[in-house]
C-alpha cells in the first residue's frame, strides 16, 4: 500500500514541479520515491494486509511483482531522463510516467474487479498521452491514436466480461467470485463462461498476445523510444501479473476450461511473433514482434496453476524486462540518428567493442541461450508447461524459440559487419552506460542464480 | 425498497442483457468499420454505455449497490479517456489537416 | 420495508418545479416586456461599432473552446463521486469526511495545475 502512495506522491510532486519552478528536483525526487517504494514493497512481505474493505490485497505475490515493477522503473527512469529532459514537458511526462506506474502497482495488488479496471485505466490513459508525446511528429500522433482506440476497445470488451460475471455472481470481490465458482462448479451458466472469455480477450490486448497483437508493432514503432521501452517492459509485466492474479484468484476452479484459451493464445503468439520478426528491417519493429512472442512464452506457466506458476512468471518477466531495457538504451541512441534500421548497426562492434559484447549478451538472453537469465526463464516456463502435460505445446515453443535465435543472431551479425555505406555515430550518455551495465549484470546474475527469484513465493 | 425499483425488477433481466449486447455490438462494428475518427470515438463510448446499462440492470437484479458504484467509475474514466482521445485527435488534425482514419497508415512494415 | 408515498410527500418538489420554471420564464419573457425598445439599423447589426461583419458565422471555432469544454467535462463528471458520500454522510463519519477532503484537495491540485499552465487564458 505504501508503495502505491510513494509512487503517486512522485507523480504529484512532478506535476507541480513545473508550476513551482523546481524542475531540477524531479529526478532526485523520483529516484528517492522509487527507492522508498521498493523498500516498502519489501517490508510488505508476509504482511498479507487487506485495505479499503478488501479492495486491495497486498500478499507476497503483490509485493514481489510491485518490487519487480519498481526496480524496472528505476532503471527505466535512469535510461529515459536525457530524453524526458528535452523539450519543455519534462515535469508533465515524468508525472504521467509515475501515474502510469501507480496504475501498474494497482494492477498487481487488486482484490476486486473494480480496482483491476481502475489500475488498467490509470496505466493506459497516461500511456496514451505519452505515446503521442512527440507532438509535432505525425507518426507519434498516429501511434498514440492507435493505442488509444485499441486500448479503449479492449477496455470495453473487458468491462462487458466483468458485467457478465457480476450478473452471474452478484459480486466483484475475487474471493467471493472464487467461492461462487467453487460451489456452483457443475452448473455454471454460459454467461459466466462468456464473461471469463471476454475478460481474457480484454487483457490479451494489453499483453499484446496474438491474435490481439495487431496494434503493437505500429504503436511500438511510432512512439518515442523511451516510451516504447516502458510499454514493452513494465506494462507487460503488470498485465501478466494482473492476468495471473485474476485467473488464479478467481477462476482456478475452472482452469481446465480456460487453459484451452491460453494454449491457443500462446501458440499463435509464439508463431506469429517469431515468424513476423524475421521479416523486419526496423530494429524497433523487430523488438515489437519479439515482445509478442515473449507474451506467448509467458502464457506457458499459466497453463497449469501450481506453486511454480507465479515464480516462473516473475523470473521470465524479470529476465525479459531487464534485457529489453538494456537493448532499448541502444535503440534510443539509434533514434537520435533518425535511423532505426538493423543495417545502420553495421560497424558498431568496431567503434564500440565492449558495448557490442554487452548488447550481444542481452540479445542472446532474449533468445534464450544458457547460462543467461532468458534461458532460465524459458526453462522454468517450459517445465511448468510440461508438468501440465502439454508436450506438443512445448515442442512448438522450442521450435519457435529456435526461429527466435535466428533473428536475434541477425542483429548481432549486423553489429559485427564492417561499416557499409552508412556510418552512423553512436553517442552514449553516462545514463545509458549505467543502464547497460546494470542490465547486463542482472541478466548474468539471474542466469547463474535463478533461485534468487525461484522459490521465494 | 422503492416502488420504482420493484417495477424495474418486474422486467426480465434477459431483456436488459439483450439490449446491452445489441448496443455493445453496434459499438464494436462502429469501431471496426467507420472511417471518421470522431464517430469511432462515439462508438467506443457506446460500448462503455452498454456496459453501464448492463451493470445497472444486474445491480437491480441482485439488489446490490456495487454495480452502480462501478458505473460511476466507468463514467469518470470514460470522460478522462475521451478527453485524452480528443486531444490526440486535435493533434492529428493540426499536423495533417484531416480526421479520416485512412490517413493513419504511415506506420507499416 | 416498503415506504408508501402519498402525493403530499411530493409537495416540496412541486414547489421547487414551479419556482425554477417560473424563474426561467420570468427572466426570458418579463425582461422583454419591461425593457425599453429602440429599433434601428445600427442596433440590429451584429456589432454596433467597429468593423462591418462579413461572411458566414458557421466557421471552425477556436481551439480554446474545445479545451475549456473538455476541462469542464472532466471536472463535471467527478461530482458523481460526491453523491454516494453525500447519501452516506452520517454513516461514514469523520473517516469519510477526511477521505473526501483528500479527494477534493487532490482535485483542486489538478485545477491549480490547469490554471497555472494557462489552459484557461483566452488571450
Amino acid at each position: 500500500m505504501n508503495t502505491l502512495i510513494a509512487i503517486a506522491g512522485i507523480g504529484i510532486v512532478a506535476m507541480i514541479a513545473d508550476i513551482l519552478r523546481i524542475r531540477k528536483i524531479i529526478f532526485p525526487v523520483a529516484m528517492a520515491g522509487l527507492a522508498i517504494a521498493a523498500f516498502t514493497a519489501v517490508s510488505d512481505w508476509n504482511t498479507n494486509t487487506r485495505y479499503f474493505n478488501d479492495m486491495m490485497f497486498f500478499d507476497n505475490y503483490a509485493a514481489a511483482f510491485s518490487l519487480l515493477i519498481v526496480v524496472i522503473a528505476i532503471i527505466w527512469f535512469v535510461m529515459a531522463v536525457p530524453d524526458l529532459k528535452t523539450g519543455n514537458h519534462y515535469s508533465d511526462k515524468s508525472a504521467l510516467v509515475a501515474f502510469s506506474l501507480a496504475g501498474s502497482v494497482v494492477m498487481v495488488s487488486f482484490s476486486n474487479l473494480a480496482m483491476l479496471f481502475l489500475g488498467i485505466e490509470i496505466l493506459s490513459v497516461s500511456l496514451y498521452v505519452l505515446a503521442a508525446s512527440n507532438k509535432n511528429n505525425l507518426l507519434s500522433n498516429e501511434a498514440g491514436f492507435k493505442y488509444f482506440i485499441m486500448g479503449a476497445f479492449a477496455t470495453g470488451i473487458f468491462l462487458f466480461g466483468v458485467a457478465l460475471i457480476y450478473g452471474a455472481c452478484g459480486t466483484f470481490n475475487l474471493q467471493e467470485i472464487n467461492a461462487f465458482v467453487a460451489t456452483n462448479k457443475s452448473d455454471l451458466s454460459g454467461q459466466m463462461y462468456t464473461g471469463v472469455l471476454l475478460m481474457i480477450i480484454g487483457l490479451s490486448f494489453k499483453i499484446a498476445a496474438a491474435p490481439f497483437h495487431f496494434w503493437a508493432p505500429d504503436v511500438y514503432e511510432g512512439s518515442p523510444t523511451t516510451i516504447t521501452a516502458f510499454m514493452s517492459t513494465i506494462v507487460k509485466v503488470a498485465a501478466f501479473g494482473a492476468l495471473y492474479r485474476l485467473m488464479a484468484g478467481c477462476f482456478s476452479q475452472i482452469n481446465e476450461w480456460w487453459t484451452t484459451v491460453f494454449i491457443i493464445l500462446s501458440v499463435v503468439s509464439m508463431l506469429v511473433g517469431n515468424i513476423m520478426a524475421t521479416r523486419q528491417s526496423s530494429f524497433k519493429r523487430l523488438l515489437a514482434f519479439s515482445s509478442i512472442s515473449h507474451a506467448g512464452y509467458m502464457l506457458l506457466p499459466l497453463l497449469t496453476l501450481s506453486d511454480l506458476t507465479g515464480t516462473s512468471l516473475l523470473l521470465y518477466g524479470a529476465a525479459y524486462a531487464f534485457a529489453s531495457i538494456g537493448i532499448f538504451s541502444l535503440v534510443s541512441v539509434m533514434s537520435e540518428n533518425d535511423d532505426e534500421s538493423i543495417d545502420s548497426l553495421n560497424g558498431f562492434a568496431k567503434s564500440h567493442p565492449i558495448k557490442a559484447i554487452l548488447f550481444s549478451v542481452l540479445l542472446l538472453s532474449l533468445a534464450g541461450i544458457p547460462p543467461l537469465a532468458g534461458f532460465m526463464g524459458k526453462y522454468y516456463a517450459f517445465y511448468a508447461a510440461l508438468k501440465s502435460g502439454n508436450t506438443s505445446i512445448v515442442l512448438i515453443a522450442i521450435i519457435s524459440s529456435l526461429i527466435g535465435v535466428y533473428y536475434y543472431l541477425q542483429v548481432i551479425i549486423a553489429m559485427y559487419k564492417p561499416t557499409g555505406h552508412t556510418s552512423a555515430s553512436f553517442r552514449f550518455t553516462i545514463y545509458q552506460n549505467i543502464v547497460l551495465w546494470t542490465c547486463f549484470l542482472i541478466t548474468l546474475i539471474l542466469g547463474i542464480f535463478p533461485q534468487l527469484i525461484i522459490g521465494w513465493l | 425498497m422503492s416502488l420504482s425499483l420493484q417495477i424495474l425488477q418486474h422486467v426480465p433481466v434477459n431483456n436488459y442483457v439483450l439490449l446491452a449486447a445489441m448496443l455493445f455490438c453496434i459499438g464494436v462494428f462502429g469501431v471496426l468499420f467507420r472511417r471518421n475518427t470522431i464517430i469511432v470515438l462515439m462508438c467506443v463510448e457506446l460500448m462503455l454505455n452498454a456496459v453501464n446499462l448492463l451493470m445497472v440492470a444486474f445491480s437491480a437484479m441482485h439488489n446490490d449497490p456495487g454495480g452502480q458504484i462501478f458505473v460511476f467509475f466507468i463514467m469518470a474514466v470514460a470522460a478522462a479517456e475521451v478527453s485524452v482521445g480528443l486531444a490526440i485527435m486535435v493533434l492529428i488534425y493540426r499536423n495533417s489537416g484531416s480526421v479520416d482514419i485512412d490517413l493513419l497508415n504511415k506506420l507499416k512494415g | 420495508m416498503i415506504f408508501l408515498s402519498v402525493p403530499s410527500d411530493y409537495m416540496p418538489m412541486a414547489i421547487m418545479f414551479v419556482v425554477s420554471i417560473g424563474f426561467v420564464l420570468t427572466t426570458i419573457f418579463v425582461t422583454h416586456l419591461i425593457g425599453p425598445k429602440r429599433k434601428s439599423d445600427v442596433k440590429l447589426d451584429t456589432f454596433e461599432c467597429g468593423i462591418e461583419p462579413q461572411g458566414n458565422s458557421r466557421i471552425p471555432f477556436s481551439i480554446k473552446y474545445f479545451l475549456v469544454a473538455i476541462l469542464f467535462v472532466l471536472f463535471d463528471v467527478e461530482v458523481i463521486f460526491m453523491y454516494p458520500w453525500a447519501v452516506n454522510f452520517l454513516e461514514l463519519g469523520m473517516y469519510g469526511f477526511i477521505e473526501m477532503i483528500l479527494f477534493i484537495s487532490l482535485f483542486m491540485l489538478g485545477f491549480l495545475y490547469i490554471v497555472r499552465k494557462g489552459a484557461l487564458k483566452w488571450e
